[in-house]
């Protein structure tokens, strides 16, 4: 046979009607369009947070490599190089820590890096200079610059003390490079030159031994693998291919910014809904859009079979047409998108207060793999929804497709009861004309409504009031900022100067300190077995160390001075009412939250009221105290951080002071005189600055802002993807009525000829498109309702400032608006084609 | 009685150079219980005589009255509510409502002036068109026959003052296209109607009582009923010598 070669005749049919259908063309580049752009919004919002929350990690970290092999000698090194699954290898000798006086607050460790490449793996590239090259060259943060008192310039002197392996030098180095440090980062870098390495840090001739530590002269070897998938299971291959099975082969660690665990099994499950159901949005209106199109179109494929067009060569023009949509809308898409996703990822770090703005600007490259995720998610929803429309225009025999209305009144249905005729009746008998259609419509008009009844249930359940006593007791709370340090230090920061000054501060009514130092709980007799079966049941956790000492019947214990008059903050429970027993120094509260798991159950209590504990310091005093009551810590007066298996116990501020040697307070709670809200602002902030400007002042005021500005993020959102979802839903209906009334053309016509006057005609669509209306609102009522009470309220249920109400109020607000809509557009749609006159509607074919 | 009458019905379509008169200074009547038949070639301007007859579409001059009635003086809504009472169309494409059952479409001209179906009437027609084991089929289960003869039920339904019937065999086999005529003649006959239908089929005009031809726009015979011997003069079918006879 020969082959013919027609694709240009096919691709010139295909632009034509394009040119033809200008205003059809209009109405599915929009919605693809609107497609893409909820595509490019949420792939780039969720890519940003992902990528941001990962990169805020690694800060934290203090590398971005995905492994590192940890003290090991310069030949494994070459070693792990030389290994095909790893890449991007990195090594930095272990020099020694800083331990200047003035670095007490910060850990500074002293290291020598392989390269640039290294120091930019560990975010600690000098911006300002170069690494070390010289025996007395060094490069540091800023932060340990400042701390020690020096100017951000290059060849300042720089005294460090350091500590190598409990081995004391001393060093003066000159400057050669800096860069803006990071209070997130767990340990601050500092770079010294390997000149100083080979005389300081020499390598060792043996490997690392766990059993006598000595870090001095070992490589640090960071990699990444080719991929971030399975990063355990590469690394432990890495190792046997390295090092065998050999039993002294070195730690291996994995850099927990690149662990899945960082998601949690609920998000996930969250998210995968939102895209499914913003997929399925996508694909119910260019599905529809392209059905409908074709179906108007249908005469003309009929008409163009019959002159000889395949039916390949039919389906191939309608896939060039969705191709030059996609060419045109998903550009434009991804631009608005993109700008969206934006205005949102902005949105949500402001509110979540994420102090690192910086790690969530996504890099052009990951905006572009974004971008292309999008373009390929809409790509193939268009080509998805044109598969069968492309097939109908293929299937077409040119006789059906004269008879062709767009009217599957054939499936099944032979008859119909008589019922008298009106237009209402009529309209109602027009609905059953395409069943498919009409739940496609419905369905999506639906699908905005339910978002945003949903949106509007969790933003109603939030409480304003329960949000705050969460966060907040008392009027003001003052405490140190926690950037990233977590040592008991951090805790101990308000002298007694500021609290004894707090006291007679203008408008301050009550002032309430509490003290916090860790100790060590002695556990015996009874509780001893409560802890030893609760160690059997997280037996398969993990070793923490905590594991390891609760074996030997001790636990870590955060250990709370407060004063008697907080214990009115504190839920009332059996016990807790009696102050002046607590008072009087012997009793203890227990707190319920030792670890994760046990939160919920009283079962799992170490101690019962009446029981006998022992605490103890970590200079080595004990005192033994009475249990006085187990309760729930009120958040707002803890360190916000637990142990596993620690405990968590209060005792009055007077036992405190005699057990912990260490005046300084935690926290503390602020109360104002009745009507002196504002004076004792100004007073606490002026004081409190004055004394230490690391102290931070959280007032119910600053929660209700933020409060008011996590309500804007999820307005923002949530009205976002409701917006864009609706307008999907209006310009599918809009499509499905208009198409339906320009191809019920003829038919109207003839109605009109036998007498129904145009009038009637148009009360007859008007109530076809309040039949959508109504059955919206009946779907979005049941839906809705159903959705609130299963995924809402479960959710929602989590959160302790929630209070679930049910709602389907803004359905029932939007109703009225979607039905003036349905009412309005079919109108509008039927003045149009009456334009023109009866004879030449009735003579379309 | 004279139901139908035209006055110089002239229709023009398009301007200038592409100017096209589709129809020329028509005289033309059907008196009530006529049976009519306007025959002519495709492009003869037969069908936009018929669309003016039943009021679809407006004339460039001229005027039609039904019943006395200059319809084009009405407003399009009260020209369609007078459509629908005095007037009955059957169409080449039968037209029926596809959501609507056979009775429904049969009634809905009826239903939609919001009256009450005199169901006696109705029955007698539905019968008369032997239709009546398939009132509640909706149109898509008839066949083209079927569908005609429902169409004309429809048109009768209302009692209209005349039926336009725009080739209502066009559709049709031979067979078929006899049987519907038959009973269209018929029907109208028993109920009395006056029937104008176009048609460019020479022996199915034969069926009727008068046939008016018309070519390129112009009524060249047939316009009035000979009844008036002015009108059978001016179409020479009487001579003025008979003229004389006849008185």
């Amino acid at each position: 046979m020969t082959k013919v070669n027609n694709r240009q005749v096919i691709r010139r049919l295909a632009f034509r009607e394009l040119k033809a259908n200008r205003k059809m063309n209009v109405v599915v580049i929009l919605s693809i369009v609107l497609t893409c752009i909820l595509f490019t919004a949420l792939t780039s919002v969720g890519g940003s947070l992902i990528n941001g929350i990962q990169q805020e990690t690694m800060r934290q970290v203090g590398g971005n490599r995905m492994a590192g092999l940890k003290c090991v000698l310069p030949e494994d090194h070459e070693k792990v190089k030389a290994d095909s699954a790893a890449c991007d290898v990195v090594y930095r000798i272990i020099v020694g820590r800083a331990v200047n006086d003035e670095l007490k607050k910060i850990s500074v460790e002293l290291n020598c890096a392989g390269n640039d490449e290294a120091a930019e793996a560990m975010f600690c590239l000098p911006t300002t200079g170069r690494l070390p090259e010289k025996e007395n060259e060094i490069a540091v943060s800023t932060l340990v610059l400042d701390e020690l008192g020096l100017p951000h310039e290059l060849g300042t002197e720089v005294p460090i003390i350091l500590d190598r392996d409990g081995e004391i030098t001393e060093h003066s180095f000159s400057l050669c490079g800096y860069w803006k440090g990071d209070r997130l980062a767990m340990a601050q870098e500092s770079w010294v030159s390997k000149a100083f390495a080979d005389i300081y840090a020499p390598t060792p001739s043996t490997p690392f031994s766990p059993q006598s530590p000595l870090y001095t002269g070992y490589y640090m070897v960071d990699f990444n693998f080719h991929s971030s998938w399975d990063i355990s299971g590469k690394a432990k291959k890495l190792l046997t291919r390295i090092y065998g099975t050999s039993e002294n082969r070195p730690d291996i660690g994995i850099n927990w910014a690149y662990s899945a665990g960082n998601i949690d099994g609920e998000a996930l499950a969250g998210g995968i809904l939102i895209l499914l159901v913003i997929f399925a949005a996508g694909y119910l209106i260019i599905y529809n859009i392209f059905h409908i199109n074709i179906s108007s179109n249908i005469r003309r494929y009929g008409l163009l079979k019959t002159i000889g067009t395949t039916s390949r060569q039919l389906s191939r023009m309608v896939r060039i047409q969705a191709v030059v949509y996609c060419v045109i809308g998903i550009p434009s898409g991804l631009i608005l998108g993109s700008l969206l996703g934006k205005l949102i990822t902005g949105s949500i770090m402001r509110t979540l207060n994420i102090r690192s703005e910086g790690s969530y600007e996504i890099s052009a490259k990951l905006l572009f793999l974004m971008c292309l995720i999008a373009a390929v998610f809409t790509f193939a929803t268009v080509m998805a929804s044109c598969r069968k429309p492309c097939r109908i225009a293929g299937r077409v025999s040119p006789i059906e497709a004269l008879r062709y209305n767009d009217t599957d009144i054939s499936c099944g249905k032979k008859t119909r009861k008589t019922v008298k005729v009106s237009p209402f009746s009529t309209a109602r008998s027009n609905m059953s004309r395409s069943r498919k259609k009409t739940v496609i419509v419905v369905l999506s008009l639906s699908l905005s409504l339910i978002l945003v009844n949903t949106m509007f249930t969790v933003l109603r359940g939030i409480d304003l009031d329960k949000y705050i006593s969460s966060q907040i007791v008392g009027d003001f709370v003052i405490k140190q900022d926690q950037a990233s340090q977590n040592d008991e230090d951090t805790y101990q920061k308000i002298s007694p100067e500021v609290i004894s000054s707090l006291r007679q501060a203008d408008g301050v009514a009550e002032v309430d300190p509490v003290f916090f130092a860790w100790g060590r709980l002695k556990l015996g007799g009874k509780p001893l077995e409560r802890l030893n079966a609760l160690l059997d049941t997280y037996a398969d956790t993990d070793s923490f160390d905590a594991f390891e000492e609760a074996a030997n019947g001790e636990v870590i214990t955060d250990i709370y001075g407060i004063s008697p008059e907080l214990l009115r903050y504190f839920e009332s429970t059996e016990g807790i009412s009696d102050i002046k027993k607590f008072e009087s120094g012997n009793y203890a509260l227990v707190m319920t939250d030792y670890i994760g798991a046990a939160e919920d159950s009283t079962d799992d209590q170490f101690y019962e009221i009446g029981d006998t504990l022992t605490l103890s310091t970590w200079d080595g005093k004990t005192q033994d105290f009475e249990v006085m009551a187990i309760c729930e810590m009120p958040y707002a007066l803890s360190t916000q951080s637990y142990y596993p298996l620690g405990a968590q116990v209060m005792i009055s501020e007077k036992a405190y002071s005699e057990l912990v040697n260490q005046p300084n307070a935690m926290t503390v709670l602020v109360n104002a005189e009745d009507g002196h809200f504002e004076d004792a602002d100004s007073q606490i902030s002026m004081l409190t600055g004055s004394y230490n400007s690391d102290l931070i002042i959280k007032s119910k005021k600053t929660y209700a802002e933020e409060y008011s500005d996590f309500m804007k993020m999820i307005k923002l959102v949530g009205g976002t993807l409701s917006g864009i979802l609706a307008l999907i839903g209006i310009l599918n209906f809009v499509n499905a009525v208009v198409t339906g009334i320009l191809s019920r053309k003829r038919e109207l016509a003839m109605m009109n000829a036998v007498g129904m006057t145009g009038k009637q005609q148009s009360s007859m669509l008007m109530w076809e498109g309040i039949h959508y209306a109504a059955l919206t609102a009946v779907c979005s009522f049941l839906f809705s309702a159903v959705f609130s009470y299963s995924v809402v309220k479960m959710v929602t249920e989590g959160l302790s400032y929630f209070s679930y109400h049910f709602t389907l109020l803004p359905i029932l607000i939007c109703i009225p608006i979607l039905v003036f809509l349905s009412a309005l557009i079919p109108s509008m749609a039927y003045n149009k084609i009456c334009r023109e006159s009866i004879v030449e509607r009735l003579r379309v074919d | 009685m004279e139901i139908l009458k035209t006055e110089a019905l002239t229709k023009v379509y398009g301007k200038g150079q592409n100017k096209v008169t589709a129809l020329d200074q028509a005289y033309f009547s059907v008196e009530q219980g006529e049976f009519a038949a306007i025959v002519g070639t495709s492009g003869s301007g037969k069908s936009t005589l018929l669309h003016m007859l039943g009021g679809l579409d407006r004339p460039t001059s001229g005027k039609v009255f039904v019943e006395g009635k200059d319809i084009f003086s009405l407003k399009d809504e009260a020209l369609t509510i007078f459509r629908r009472r005095k007037i009955g169309f059957v169409f080449q494409s039968f037209n029926l409502v596809p959501t609507l059952n056979v009775y429904e479409n049969i009634v809905f001209p009826i239903q939609l002036d919001d009256n009450t179906v005199d169901e006696k009437f109705v029955g007698e027609v539905i019968n008369a068109l032997g239709i009546e084991n398939m009132q509640e089929r909706l149109p898509n289960q008839l066949s083209g026959g079927q569908q005609q003869r429902v169409a004309i039920a429809r048109a009768l339904a209302a009692k209209p003052a005349i039926i336009l019937a725009d080739e209502p065999t066009g559709n049709l086999d031979s067979k078929t296209s006899q049987d519907v005529l038959s009973l269209l003649k018929v029907t109208g006959q028993k109920f009395s109607q006056t029937i104008v239908m176009i048609t460019h089929n020479e022996a199915i005009a034969q069926m009727a009582d008068r046939i008016i031809r018309i070519e390129d726009g112009h009524i060249i015979k047939g316009g009035r009923p000979y009844t008036s011997l002015d009108s059978a003069e001016s179409e020479g079918i009487l001579t003025s010598d008979m003229r004389g006879l006849t008185k």
